[in-house]
């Protein structure tokens, strides 16, 4: 057999493999070792998929494969009956029905199953998908490594009589191979039930507590994304009917190919889109991912970082080459919206996972809106802030469940002085947290070309702006939290488990190898995924360059190119190794140099205390709280607006569309 | 280009080791009129110098392991932000570098376990949140205008840029009112007696250290002064003379108003942002259209 069915063999099925061998095996060790086997020969595999001839069609031969999804899709969506049924949820089920009705009226009312099968290829492999690819499989599997120990940890805490472990990895590991399947597929009904399957693991997954909380959030994640599944099934279906019963446009390549110049797309492409967005948790549909943090935290890290909203942001900047430029236009506008509300209101968030959940919201909006930019530079900034995105997430989420695990709380005011307790983990979060707006780091340079291109809607532009200015904010104030130590104390580094370890300090070094090393990464491997979505010219040689102008004014003079803008990796990485690394290093308070801080000499004791004298001089800790700007950036006074802004964003974005098509 | 290359480093050099000179006479300038303004006699024109090399005499005294690690960082974040100005730099980054240089601040603010000092911080973030979109929206409009983000494309012009841009040159201003920290925008601390006894963000910092963020603030004050300058940069001097008219208006200002709270700071400088700057670039955005 071919090359590329082993290596989608092992990127699909392997994942699929080892889930059930990690749900039939109920020792720790064993279970763990075939994790860390599967997550090994997945990094390795993705890595190979660099060496393929790209792009490569790839459809399996035996049609049994077509006949073995249709069964899944409908075996899936009933267990949504049944799902809807059993817990009474209405709204799961109504949208179950909304699919499978449909769906069933076409492949078997219509007798469309027939011209489905022949649906050529099921699979396209090219840049654009073979840069997810590694993004899932790399950081994917790192998540999962780490998964072991926390959820042994996690069980610990609860007093589990009965392990449900095995379960949570089944789960786990299986998302990894439905994500590299939704990534590859080509043909419209595989992306589909890819699609479906991702919704299927995130709903067990967010559920695993079997809390009521926990079910509830899982059932809204479920019947939310029922809703983009049904617009997909409405985009199948009138793709084929509309097109007198052709399967021409029922694949994703033929759909880009038409460059948005068919009248007839126009529709199935915008429903697709909204299916894509509402996977990427945009607004109005941001409550599925807030929800989703009652899971156990290797769930909201990769549902965060590597999966599930990656589909969604996956699939809105694949179709971008069909979008007409009014579409392009109000992706970008909605896409800008959610950034900026979202950072809004993380401003007022007291839970740690929260925080990062509304800045992921955010992040994705701009990657959004940068696939609705629709030029090179703005594709070559959503797909930077795709892989850094994704480190750093990935990264902080691991980082918010180790904390977690040593202080068995989420929330920001009792992570105050942090420091003391847990240095190392501190380190890293810290770290995480910095190169998640600032320079030199890649999300920085990913914000920073997307607002040099988000000039030509300046709605967005303005919206883009404000965002900046919110996100400083609320990172900083948890950053703030984290910082504060009294001098003495906390000497003691604590030590962590290997599972822990490995993925947080691969990671780590990820965001400085891959921020440092940004300008031969784009050349050997993004350049090539933009080249996917948009026609690339020569943006980081002639006007944008991301490489060290040592004399910027100079080239231009000299190649007779006038610069637009630049960014100097290597020397914005000085500065922040002169700024913050040497300084670290290199610098050491003598202790008697520490005095204590100005209480008016209230404070109990000496340096090494953080007690005081409060009112009728009893004796108190020191505690200092954060602001939250409850008032103004809360939810209660935000979310109305926010949810007339976002649907009315629909509202126009489908009243355009419709009125072109028809 | 090895000649060119030397010219630029040799341009740096020059820049950051001028402009805390600079930098600490404007400060001695502002001492001495203040104190006019206010009916005293105030200190010789040196004064900053004098005070700066005390502070540089003292023995080290911290309250927190970390604080020194933010206040350097806030130093050489400032200056890189220096050199990208002189080296006629992207402006969006230079945004954004300041910005790193603003945070740092705020978290040596955050770095001790001191009320005073995080109350002085939480103020600071504030002062970011007021003037962070006006200053990426400057960065905006001078797209708008020259059709690149380079310092280098604003020299080359010969049109100066207040002539298009003067609503975003308003808000700028009142950007540089908060950055030089004078009322009603000294939020999180202030050169005047009424705060100065306990100095908001500032209180946990002394001795070699305050130096240091004096240091940082005179860099402070020439690259924003440098921005103000840019709206007439050809010729050159007429800029500057702009930009020292800017610095004393900002002291008439800080004189004649009251601090406001730092909530009506974030409105009035969002609406001068939104209106300003927004309209300024609606403006230029639509008049390309037309023509």
């Amino acid at each position: 057999m071919d090359i590329q069915w082993w290596m989608l063999a092992v990127a699909i099925l392997l994942p699929v493999v080892a889930a059930v061998l990690v749900f039939l095996i109920r020792q720790y060790q064993l279970r763990g070792l075939i994790v860390i086997l599967t997550a090994a020969v997945l990094i390795v595999n993705s890595i190979y998929f660099l060496k393929l001839e790209l792009p490569v069609s790839f459809t399996p031969d035996n049609p049994i494969w077509g006949t073995i999804i249709t069964v899944l899709d409908y075996a899936m969506l009933l267990f949504y009956i049944y799902v809807g049924l059993s817990l009474k949820n209405w709204l799961v089920l109504i949208f179950a029905l909304t699919q499978i009705i449909p769906l069933a009226w076409w492949e078997f009312g219509l007798g469309a199953s027939h011209a489905l099968e022949e649906i050529k290829p099921a699979f396209l492999i090219d840049n654009l998908a073979v840069l997810m690819v590694l993004v899932i499989s790399i950081i994917g599997s790192l998540i999962c490594v780490y998964a072991i120990r926390y959820m042994y940890d996690h069980e610990e805490h609860k007093h589990l009589e009965k392990s449900r472990q095995s379960r949570f990895l089944f789960w786990l590991v299986l998302f990894l191979g439905a994500m590299n399947g939704l990534v590859l597929a080509d043909n419209l009904m595989w992306l589909y039930f890819f699609w479906e399957v991702t919704t299927l693991c995130c709903f067990q997954l967010i559920a695993h507590d079997l809390t009521k909380e926990a079910i509830n959030n899982g059932a809204r994640a479920l019947w939310m994304n029922s809703i983009g599944g049904t617009a997909m099934v409405a985009a199948m279906i009138y793709l084929y009917n509309a097109n007198g019963g052709n399967i021409e446009y029922l694949s994703l390549s033929n759909i880009i190919a038409s460059g948005g110049a068919e009248a007839f797309l126009l529709l199935p492409v915008a429903l697709m889109c909204f299916t894509g967005m509402i996977k990427a948790a945009q607004m109005p549909f941001q409550n599925w991912l807030l929800g989703a943090m009652v899971a156990p935290t290797p769930v909201s890290a990769l549902l965060h970082s590597s999966t599930m909203v990656k589909a969604g942001v996956y699939l809105v900047l694949r179709l971008a080459p069909a979008f007409n430029p009014v579409l392009g236009m109000i992706v970008a506008v909605c896409g800008a919206f959610t950034f900026f509300a979202a950072s809004v209101l993380a401003i007022s968030q007291t839970t740690g996972k929260r925080v990062l959940a509304y800045s992921t919201i955010a992040n994705l909006g701009l990657i959004i809106a940068c696939a609705g930019l629709r030029t090179e530079l703005a594709i070559a900034a959503a797909m930077l802030l795709i892989i850094f995105h994704a480190i750093s997430k990935g990264l902080l989420f691991m980082c918010a469940g180790t904390i977690e695990h040593q202080i068995w709380s989420r929330e920001i005011e009792d992570m105050e002085g942090l420091a003391e307790k847990a240095p190392l983990t501190t380190f890293i979060t810290i770290t995480g947290m910095l190169s998640m707006f600032l320079p030199p780091f890649g999300m920085l340079l990913g914000k920073w070309m997307a607002l040099e291109a988000v000039y030509a809607v300046p709605l967005a532009a303005i919206l883009f702006v404000l965002a900046s200015a919110a996100t400083m904010v609320f990172w900083a104030k948890w950053l703030g939290r984290l910082l504060q130590v009294t001098p003495k104390l906390g000497k003691k580094i604590e030590s962590l488990s290997l599972s822990y370890s490995v993925p947080l300090w691969s990671l780590f070094v990820g965001i400085f190898v891959f921020g440092f090393a940004v300008a031969p990464l784009y050349d050997r491997f993004i350049r090539g995924a933009v080249n996917n979505v948009v026609a690339v010219q020569h943006a980081f040689t002639e006007g944008w360059q991301i490489v060290l102008p040592d004399a910027a004014t100079a080239l231009s003079l000299e190649k007779g190119v006038e610069l637009l803008g630049s960014y100097p990796v290597v020397a914005l990485f000085i500065v922040f190794a002169v700024a913050i690394v040497l300084p670290l290093l290199f610098v050491k308070l003598k202790p008697q140099e520490l005095k204590p801080v100005y209480l008016c000499g209230e404070q109990v004791g000496d340096v090494d205390t953080d007690e005081w004298y409060a009112e009728a001089d009893n004796v108190s800790k020191l505690e200092l709280g954060g602001y939250y700007f409850k008032g103004a950036a809360s939810e209660e006074s935000l979310n109305t607006w926010v949810y007339v802004v976002a649907i009315s964003l629909l509202v126009i974005m489908f009243s355009i569309v419709l009125g072109v098509s028809l | 280009m090895s000649d060119q290359v030397l010219n630029q480093v040799l341009i740096a050099i020059i820049a950051v080791v001028v402009a805390p000179f600079i930098g600490g006479f404007l400060a001695g300038i502002d001492r001495k009129l203040t104190a006019r303004l206010q009916g005293r006699y105030g200190p010789p024109i040196l004064q900053p110098f004098y005070d700066f090399f005390k502070l540089l005499g003292k023995s080290k005294i911290a309250t927190s392991r970390t604080q020194f690690i933010w206040l350097i960082s806030y130093l050489v974040f400032m200056i890189a932000c220096l050199v990208f100005l002189v080296l006629q730099q992207d402006l969006l980054l230079l945004v954004f570098l300041l910005g790193f240089a603003g945070i740092s601040f705020v978290l040596a603010g955050f770095s001790t376990k001191s009320p005073y000092s995080h109350f002085g911080a939480n103020r600071e973030l504030l002062q970011i949140l007021s003037y962070e979109p006006i200053l990426l929206l400057f960065a905006l409009a001078v797209y708008a205008e020259n059709g690149s983000f380079m310092i280098s494309s604003i020299m080359e012009n010969s049109t100066p840029l207040l002539v298009s841009l003067w609503p975003v040159f308003i808000a700028v201003l009142v950007a540089l009112t908060i950055k030089m920290r004078k009322s009603p925008f000294d939020i999180s601390t202030s050169h005047h007696g009424h705060q100065e006894l306990v100095k908001g963000i500032m209180t946990e910092i002394s001795g070699p250290y305050y130096a240091l963020v004096t240091l940082t603030e005179w860099y402070e004050l020439v690259l924003v002064l440098g921005l103000i300058a840019l709206f007439w940069s050809n010729p050159l001097w007429v800029g500057i003379l702009i930009a020292l008219a800017a610095f004393i208006l900002e002291l008439l200002i800080d004189n004649i108003n009251a601090r406001v709270t730092g909530g009506l700071m974030v409105r009035i400088c969002w609406a001068a942002a939104l209106v300003l700057c927004v309209l300024n670039i609606l403006y230029i955005y639509f008049m390309r259209g037309v023509a």
